[in-house]
Parts: C-alpha cells; sequence; structure tokens
C-alpha cells in the first residue's frame, strides 16, 4: 500500500503450498482449460470440497496475500524448476562483509573478532544513530597537517564525545583508541587470565559447597582488584564455561559424557554422533557399566576473575537518586532504544558510547528447492554487477498501468473534463479505463491468457472487464535489431506515448487489443469502482437503475461475516475499514511460450522447441475510491 | 483539450534537456546537464555556489578543469529528474578555516523527488530520492540507493548500494530487490518519465 498508484504486485505461489510440488504443475499442464489451476491446496488438503477451492479467486486483501505478494522486482526466478521465487524460496550465502560507511570489505576471519562492526573510523551517534564524524578540536595546522585532539562529533544532533570525556590523539585507528580509553578490556583480560590460571584447579571441584569455602577464603582479594569491564568479564565467563564443559565432560569416547556436553558444544553432540557408528563402545558401555566414579558437577562463576560480577547493595538506590536529581532529569537518562545497543549498565546519557557501525552484507541466493544458483553479486563491496542474475522481470511479461486519459462517452454519463482521472479518488460507480500495458523480455513470443473475477473480492464490489483477455506479445530481440530498423521503432514509441493525447478518438473495442508494438501489448481494462460501504448509501440509493441488485447482493450477502474491528460504529456496515477503499484487482495471468529446450539439445527429438508454461496471480492496485458520488 | 500553455512549459536544449521557464537555475554556466534531463518548475539549482579559485589555483583533481568555466559546481547525468521545488545545493565545509564549496555530482536515471533538497557530494545512478527528503553536505548516495519520502540523511552519511534509508535521522531500512532499476520496472522509469514531459 505503501506505493503510489498504479502499482503491480505478484503472488508467489509458495505461500498456498508449504512444499514446492512438482505435480500442482503437471495438475496445471493436465487441465489447462480450467481458469485457476494454482489454487490454493488443491493437491495435498483435497479433503475440502475440491471444487469450491478450485475456483476460489485470489482475494488481495485477505491476510495471508501479505504473504504472498511481492513487487516484481523483487522476484527471482528458477530455470531449472521453471517457477518464480520470492524472497521466501531462496536461500542467501554471504560473500562478504562490508563497512556501509567506509565500503571498505572486511574479510571473515575478521568478523568474528571484530564484533561484526567496523574496525576502522567509522561511529555512529549513541544518541541519534547519525555517522559521526572525525573532527579537531583546535584549528591549528602545522606543515599543512592539523594537529589534534580528536573528537568524534554528530553532525545532526551535535553530539560530541567531549560529552563523555573523550579524546583522540590521532585521527586514525579511532576504535582501538577508544576500547582502550572506555574498557579495561586488554588490561583486564590479562588480569582475568592470570587470576584464572591460579585458580583454575578450583574448577575441578566436585560439589559446589566445597567450593564456595574456597571462594569465601580468597574473596577478599578479588574485591579489592578494579572490577574489569563489560568486555573483559564476558571474555572471562566465556572462558570459565568452557572449562567448566571440559571438566565435566570426562572423556569423549564415553557417550554419556559427550551426552551431557553435546548441549553445550555442537563438537560434543558429532563425537555422540560418531560413536553411534562405533558400535563396538556404545555396547560394551552399556553392557559392562563399570561403577563410575562421582560425575563431576558445572558449577557457576563465583569470582570477579570468572567474570562474576556482584553489584554493590545500594546500586539501584544510587541510580534512582541520580535520576531524581536535578542535574539529571529527564534528559540524562538513556532511552530505551539507546541502551538497547550499549553495555547493559549504562542507564545515563553520560553512559552511551560511540558505536561502531555494524557491517553488512553481500549475498548470494540459491533456490530452495533445486539449490541452483539464482542470482551471485560480484565480490567487491563497491560493485553493482552481478554475475549471475535470474530475476523474474526477464521472464514474466512486465505490465505496467496507466489510466486512459478521457473516460469515452457512456450512456448516462456526459464526457467528463478531459482531465486524468485522479487515482487517489476514484469516483464510485463511474466508469474508469485502464491501459495495461505487457512488455515481453523473452526471446521467444508469448501467448498470454488474463482471467479475473468480474466483481473483485470484498465489500467494495468493483466490476472489472477485461476488454480483450487472449493476447500475444512479440518476441523481445536485440536492441541493435530495433536500431536498425531506423526511425519504424521511434514511431511506434510516439504514438504509444500519443495514446495518451488523442485517446479520447479511440474507442476501446471488445476482444482487441489498444495498441501492440514489437515485444508489448496493451489492453484495455474497464473498471466501474463500487461503493464504500458507508458514503455508498446515498450514492447506491440514487444510481438504483445502475447496479442496484449487486449493490444490495453485496450488502446482504457479507453482513453477517464482517466484523467491525475498530469497534467505533454501531452499524459495522457503515465503518470503511483501514484501505478498503482501495481499489486492488487481482488478475491471473497465464503464459504460454514455446521455448528451445535448452537441457536436451543433443538428444534430438522431434522439435527442438518445449511447450513451457507459467501461470500466476497479479494484483494491480488501480487507486483510491473517494467516498463521496460526486467528485 | 487543456488550454496550451504559453509557448510550451519547457526549453528543450540540443542534447534533450527539458527545462522549465519557471525554474530557478542560478550560474548556468557552472552547470553541467548530461542532455535528457528534466528540470521541473520552482526547482532552484544553485550553480551560482562554486569553489572559489583563488584559494585553489592548481585544482586537478577537479575533471572539468578543462572545460570554459574554471570549476563545475553541479554536474547532472543522463535522464535525471528534478521535481517541482527541489533544491539542488552544492554541499560546502569549513576546511583548514576556510569555507568552499565542493561539486554536486549527480548521475544518470536520478529522481529528486518535490521539495527535497540536495546538498550531497555525490549521488550515484539510478538513485531515487523520495519528496520532502533532505540529504545533508557531504552525503554519498551510491549506485541504486532509494530515500524514501521525508527522509533526512544526516551530513556526510554513505548509503551503499542496493539500500533503503528513511527515518530522521536516516538508517538503513532494507534493500532494493535484484530486479531494481530493469528498463520499465521499479526504478528503471527514468527513460518513460522523460517520454511524458511536457507533452
Amino acid at each position: 500500500m505503501s506505493r503510489p498508484f498504479p502499482y503491480t504486485y505478484i503472488s508467489c505461489p509458495c505461500a498456498d503450498t508449504p512444499v514446492p510440488n512438482p505435480a500442482r504443475k503437471r495438475r496445471s499442464r493436465e487441465s489447462p482449460q480450467k481458469a485457476n489451476p494454482d489454487a490454493p491446496g488443491t493437491d495435498e488438503k483435497g479433503t475440502i470440497t475440491e471444487d469450491e477451492e478450485e475456483e476460489q479467486t485470489f482475494d488481495p486483501r485477505s491476510p495471508r496475500s501479505n504473504f504472498s505478494l511481492y513487487p516484481p522486482e523483487q522476484l527471482l526466478y528458477c530455470e531449472d524448476c521453471h517457477q518464480i521465487k520470492c524472497p521466501r524460496c531462496i536461500t542467501e550465502e554471504i560473500v562478504c562483509w562490508y563497512c556501509p560507511n567506509c565500503l571498505f570489505e572486511t574479510p571473515s576471519s575478521m568478523v568474528r573478532s571484530e564484533g561484526n562492526r567496523c574496525a576502522r573510523n567509522c561511529f555512529n551517534c549513541p544518541i541519534c544513530t547519525a555517522p559521526l564524524a572525525v573532527s579537531t578540536l583546535e584549528n591549528v595546522t602545522v606543515n599543512g597537517t592539523q594537529q589534534g585532539p580528536w573528537v568524534l562529533s554528530c553532525g545532526y544532533c551535535m553530539w560530541t564525545t567531549l560529552d563523555i570525556g573523550i579524546k583522540f590523539d590521532k585521527p586514525t585507528n579511532i576504535r582501538t583508541q577508544l576500547s582502550k580509553l572506555t574498557d579495561s578490556t586488554s588490561r583486564g583480560r590479562q588480569m582475568s587470565k592470570s587470576l584464572g590460571d591460579l585458580k583454575s584447579p578450583l574448577s575441578t571441584y566436585a560439589s559446589i559447597d566445597e567450593h564456595l569455602s574456597a571462594a569465601g577464603d580468597n574473596g577478599g582479594p578479588d574485591q579489592s582488584a578494579e572490577p574489569p569491564g563489560p568486555d573483559a568479564r564476558f571474555a572471562a565467563l566465556k572462558g570459565f564455561y568452557r572449562n567448566q564443559i571440559a571438566e565435566t565432560s570426562t572423556s569423549p569416547a564415553d557417550p554419556l559424557g559427550t551426552d551431557f556436553a553435546g548441549g553445550f558444544s555442537s563438537p560434543g553432540a558429532l563425537n555422540r554422533i560418531m560413536s553411534l557408528y562405533t558400535s563396538s563402545s556404545r555396547l560394551s558401555s552399556l553392557y559392562n557399566k563399570k561403577p563410575k566414579s562421582k560425575p563431576p558437577v558445572m558449577r557457576e562463576a563465583l569470582t570477579a576473575s570468572e567474570g562474576l560480577k556482584v553489584p554493590a547493595p545500594n546500586a539501584e538506590d544510587v541510580v534512582v537518586r541520580r535520576m531524581a536529581s536535578d542535574e539529571c532529569g529527564w534528559d540524562g537518562v538513556a532511552s530505551i532504544e539507546q541502551r538497547s545497543f550499549q553495555s547493559p549498565d549504562a542507564r545515563f546519557v553520560d553512559d552511551l558510547l560511540p558505536l561502531p557501525v555494524l557491517l553488512r552484507t553481500k549475498r548470494s541466493k540459491r533456490c530452495k528447492s533445486c539449490k541452483h544458483i539464482l542470482v551471485k553479486p560480484e565480490f567487491k563491496p563497491q560493485s553493482t554487477r552481478f554475475r549471475i542474475r535470474l530475476i523474474a522481470l526477464s521472464y514474466i511479461p512486465l505490465a505496467t498501468l496507466r489510466p486512459l486519459t478521457i473516460s469515452p462517452p457512456q450512456a448516462g454519463y456526459p464526457t467528463a473534463a478531459p482531465t486524468v482521472p485522479n487515482l487517489d479518488s476514484l469516483l464510485p460507480l463511474k466508469p474508469v479505463q485502464l491501459l495495461l500495458t505487457l512488455k515481453n523480455h523473452m526471446f521467444d513470443p508469448v501467448r498470454v491468457t488474463l482471467a479475473t473475477p468480474s466483481v473483485t473480492p470484498g465489500r467494495v464490489g468493483t466490476k472489472v472487464t477485461i476488454l480483450c483477455p487472449q493476447l500475444d506479445i512479440g518476441a523481445n530481440s536485440d536492441v541493435w535489431d530495433e536500431a536498425l530498423q531506423g526511425s519504424a521503432p521511434g514511431e511506434q514509441r510516439s504514438s504509444r506515448s500519443g495514446a495518451m493525447g488523442i485517446g479520447y478518438e479511440k474507442v476501446a473495442e471488445a476482444g482487441k487489443v489498444w495498441d501492440k508494438g514489437r515485444n508489448w501489448t496493451t489492453v484495455a481494462i474497464e473498471v466501474v469502482p463500487g461503493t464504500l460501504p458507508g458514503g455508498g448509501r446515498r450514492a447506491s440509493r440514487a444510481n438504483n437503475d445502475f447496479n442496484d441488485g449487486d449493490d444490495d447482493d453485496d450488502d446482504d450477502s457479507l453482513d453477517g461475516k464482517n466484523f467491525d474491528w475498530s469497534g467505533q460504529s454501531k452499524d459495522p456496515n457503515e465503518q470503511l475499514q483501514p484501505d478498503e477503499d482501495v481499489l486492488e484487482i487481482p488478475i491471473f495471468v497465464r503464459m504460454e511460450w514455446d521455448s528451445e529446450n535448452q537441457m536436451e539439445q543433443s538428444v534430438s527429438k522431434s522439435s527442438d522447441t518445449v511447450k513451457r508454461e507459467l501461470a500466476y496471480w497479479m494484483v494491480l492496485g488501480v487507486g483510491r475510491i473517494s467516498p463521496e458520488l460526486e467528485g | 483539450m487543456p488550454p496550451k500553455a504559453f509557448k510550451g512549459e519547457y526549453i528543450e536544449t540540443d542534447t534533450g534537456n527539458k527545462i522549465s521557464r519557471r525554474a530557478q537555475i542560478h550560474g548556468t554556466q557552472r552547470i553541467i546537464l548530461g542532455g535528457k534531463t528534466v528540470i521541473q518548475t520552482d526547482a532552484v539549482i544553485r550553480g551560482d555556489l562554486y569553489r572559489s579559485s583563488s584559494s585553489h589555483a592548481s585544482s586537478t583533481d577537479d575533471p572539468a578543469s578543462a572545460a570554459p568555466s574554471p570549476s563545475v559546481a553541479i554536474t547532472v547525468g543522463r535522464y535525471s529528474y528534478i521535481s517541482k521545488q527541489a533544491i539542488l545545493r552544492p554541499p560546502s565545509r569549513l576546511h583548514r578555516g576556510v569555507h568552499s564549496y565542493y561539486p554536486l555530482k549527480i548521475g544518470d536515471h536520478v529522481f529528486v523527488g518535490e521539495r527535497a533538497v540536495v546538498e550531497a557530494a555525490s549521488v550515484g545512478n539510478h538513485v531515487h530520492i523520495g519528496k520532502e527528503a533532505v540529504i545533508g553536505g557531504m552525503a554519498i548516495l551510491k549506485d541504486f540507493a532509494v530515500v524514501l519520502d521525508g527522509t533526512v540523511v544526516p551530513a556526510g552519511m554513505v548509503v551503499p548500494s542496493w539500500c533503503v534509508v528513511g527515518g530522521r535521522p536516516a538508517r538503513i531500512v532494507g534493500e532494493v530487490g535484484e530486479g531494481y532499476g530493469v528498463e520499465g520496472a521499479d526504478g528503471g522509469l527514468a527513460r518513460e518519465r522523460y517520454r511524458l514531459v511536457g507533452r
């Protein structure tokens, strides 16, 4: 709905069938005369009356449609499955990591150690997330180079690192400078390592009680030491638990031991699987259960060197008192959004640190069912080219919709002013003619069949008539062919766009295409927008002779089914639900073409061409119906 | 038929640029249009804001130094479209105590929405700038970037290719599909847009 009118969405059939099912394709081939071979659930869920399902048209307003409708440029096409692939039908593989700010690539080996963030000078403002710039404090130049000290400053909210009292000596390598300044990581890590080495025998304590006394003994010196920063604590905790797992799982060959550890580390799980096949050891361990020693018990971190942090008893009070004080106030407290990217201890604006920019990725895409690569970008982060790019737009006809400038004189309707119909407020019950152009990007001519329900689904029933539902589109050819043909294509093009100006002379006829070009065909669609539930009352009464029965049908049949989600109106019929006034036309597109059989060219068959067909639902967003009858 | 506008609203140049007579274009000799560019009514293009050559006698980095004008303020590529009331201003920066302007480069097939303000250092090809967006000074929009309506791209921000930014300040909120920018589809409508201007 966010797109401006008119727009086109294409429904990926994967939303209806959870498993990509070749049977569905076969079915559609067997019964091509059916209007809707891709109806949801025709194969597995045959328990529901199948015919009914078969006839079901696609409702762009149904909640399920949200998950299957995509703008055409997001769709891919798998040449092996001969199917449209939406972002849910593919798997992605990372080609490279890069910083969106400096556009430098980060090697995959470095990504983890750098915390998935840019290791250079790229930072985001902790207050507003805008990028920070490195700038100098004093405007002194010596020998043409600027001198420090340097700060990071936000050009958007004017925050600088001076607000948290940080200056840098050099304008480069800010990340390492910052980590040295703010967090005693390197120092803390060394400290914890040395302490941890001393304490490593502790981790083999069989019971916690035993250890508690020991911890109580040497609790004094730990607390006297400077508390390590959050990063150092995390490193200490990680090391501690890794040790614990290693110690408690006695031997990798023991199935029980690895069973236990398997929950913590994946290599253990692999070991367990492998040991399944060495059946002798498994059986022996089952049958002669030798009395084992008491299994070692995992314990939690108990000292600061292991990463435990016990906050001071009055820590909460201090925080609350500071929040309530005058110098802090509302502005001094960090918001939830700001805190979510910071260390968990950060409560105030002063605690917020500049955020190194998160890396982004370039990804290649594969078909989920056949694993063929659909998209493979160039490796370099800055490049916008692709090595492989199988987008749906080069296979399915590209649909563009535009209103016919002047609605031809209709019985009972005087010719409107010669203006382009305003798609944001279509008048109810006033026929609008639209031109749908389908452009073929394949090098084979395509035969297209369009089908649409005569009245759009939903409460606002809009009558839709495609004047020429069967059409042929010529093959795409090289751009050079067009150029070498001289001015003819140019004339065609001008006539095509000129149709907007002289359109009133031409009357759309049923069964005839509106216009045709080398690889495109335009058909006319006539639309009679329905009346909205609230404002349509007056309209339907005023136009009783026009579509009396139809309007009544809509209201009566749907009375019981519709709920008023807003709960504001007494009469649910009068209440317009959000975006119910948007006119969206579902169109079933079936295309057939003869393609060269590239797969089995060596096997010389009787004919080199294979008949292919593709069918999908397309939704045309035409416009918004205005509540008033007269503009 | 609507009454014909006086002599046509647009001036069409030799290279096919369609420039509204009511656009405000300053310093025309420092503006390069690549051809088939559309500039609509009340758009403001500040070619008069250029780097004064006094501080930069040897501007070797300027690619247009060979052009008759000493420095170019604004370059716009082919099939770009500057909507009504949009403002193009070369970015400026205080560098070593001197306030100077830098050239604004706009690529091909770029769309600048209504009432947008662009002070970017460079705008790549096939970039879409929504209406009422603000592109801050020295920002860089790479090819196929999309700036949503009403976004404020902060000064100095880099928007990578294929990324969609939105919000104030702008953040990367998504990516466009691989088919973006294909002729005739979303992001590839520049030729069609050009064709329909001035009819």
